[in-house]
């Protein structure tokens, strides 16, 4: 099931899952907080994946620019039984990350495959952003709390933010 | 960029009518080696072919015929033939002219070669 903090994610985010057939995916910001996912059934659960995905994304920038001169774009790891794909996406709202667990139902080449897909909608998608708050600031927390809550539908849309594409 | 793989991929798309030939893993989906022509989207169709492979041979052996030997996909206006040994594949893209009995035979040859 998917659910979105903004909804012009939602329709491109919901795309992806049906093509590739990963069982997780989460949409966030660089700094942690979350933009939509699907897959997930715990606020908890979220919050920890955004967090680390974060940590190894502004890893492996600092890596990537240490080794080649540059950050590197997409990070790839094999587990036993799941795989990880993570990989930054520019969107109107800024870079955003981009993190997917998928099993045997998918393939590596398929979820970047269907990923590049997922980024032209999401650099295309025009948004109106009525409210241009920066993300990182003193209410990161209460920011991040709001956003979870509204994934997992205790709370009120804060952002009217309409797709207009 | 060559490898030691190339001439054996390279030698399938003399065929007459083959535009392509790729050795895909079959897990993941991507190329391992490739001869394309022009044009042609290597990576995407890897994915996907690589896809197609496994769940022909999901399918064959949920059927319980065994193991799958050759699939041949015959589209308007070409085939696409695939061949897998040790979770490799290796995929053939022909146009519609193309000698399917030769390519599989090629195929299944270099195959040999490929998977020692």
């Amino acid at each position: 099931m998917i659910s979105v903090a903004e909804p012009w994610v939602e329709a491109p985010l919901k795309r992806f899952v049906d093509d590739s057939r990963v069982t997780f995916a989460l949409l966030i910001y660089p700094s942690g907080q979350v933009l939509g996912q699907s897959g997930f059934s715990r606020a908890v659960d979220v919050m920890s994946a955004a967090a680390l995905a974060a940590g190894i994304y502004a890893t492996v920038r600092e890596l990537g620019r240490t080794l080649d001169g540059r950050g590197f774009r997409d990070v790839f790891h094999a587990g036993a039984k799941r795989r990880l794909y993570l990989a930054e996406a520019a969107t109107p709202r800024g870079t955003c990350l981009f993190l997917t667990v998928f099993d045997e139902q998918s393939s590596l080449g398929l979820v970047q495959l269907y990923f590049e897909e997922l980024r032209t909608s999401l650099a295309q998608m025009k948004v109106q952003v009525p409210d241009a708050a920066p993300m990182l600031d003193e209410n990161f927390e209460v920011e991040l709390n709001r956003n979870l809550a509204m994934l997992f539908g205790r709370a009120p849309g804060r952002r009217s933010i309409t797709p207009t594409s | 960029m060559k490898t030691n793989l190339t001439p054996i991929i390279s030698a399938l798309t003399r065929q007459r009518g083959v535009r392509g030939s790729l050795l895909v893993d079959e897990t993941d989906g991507v190329i391992i080696d490739a001869t394309l022509h022009v044009g042609m989207k290597g990576p995407a169709f890897a994915a996907l072919a690589a896809s197609l492979y496994r769940k022909a041979r999901l399918s064959a052996d949920a059927a319980g015929l065994g193991g799958v030997t050759f699939l041949r996909l015959r589209a308007t206006e070409g085939h696409v033939c695939a061949a897998g040994k040790n979770e490799m594949v290796l995929v053939i893209v022909a146009d519609a002219r193309a000698n399917i009995g030769l390519i599989r035979m090629e195929m299944l040859k270099a195959l040999e070669r490929l998977v020692i």
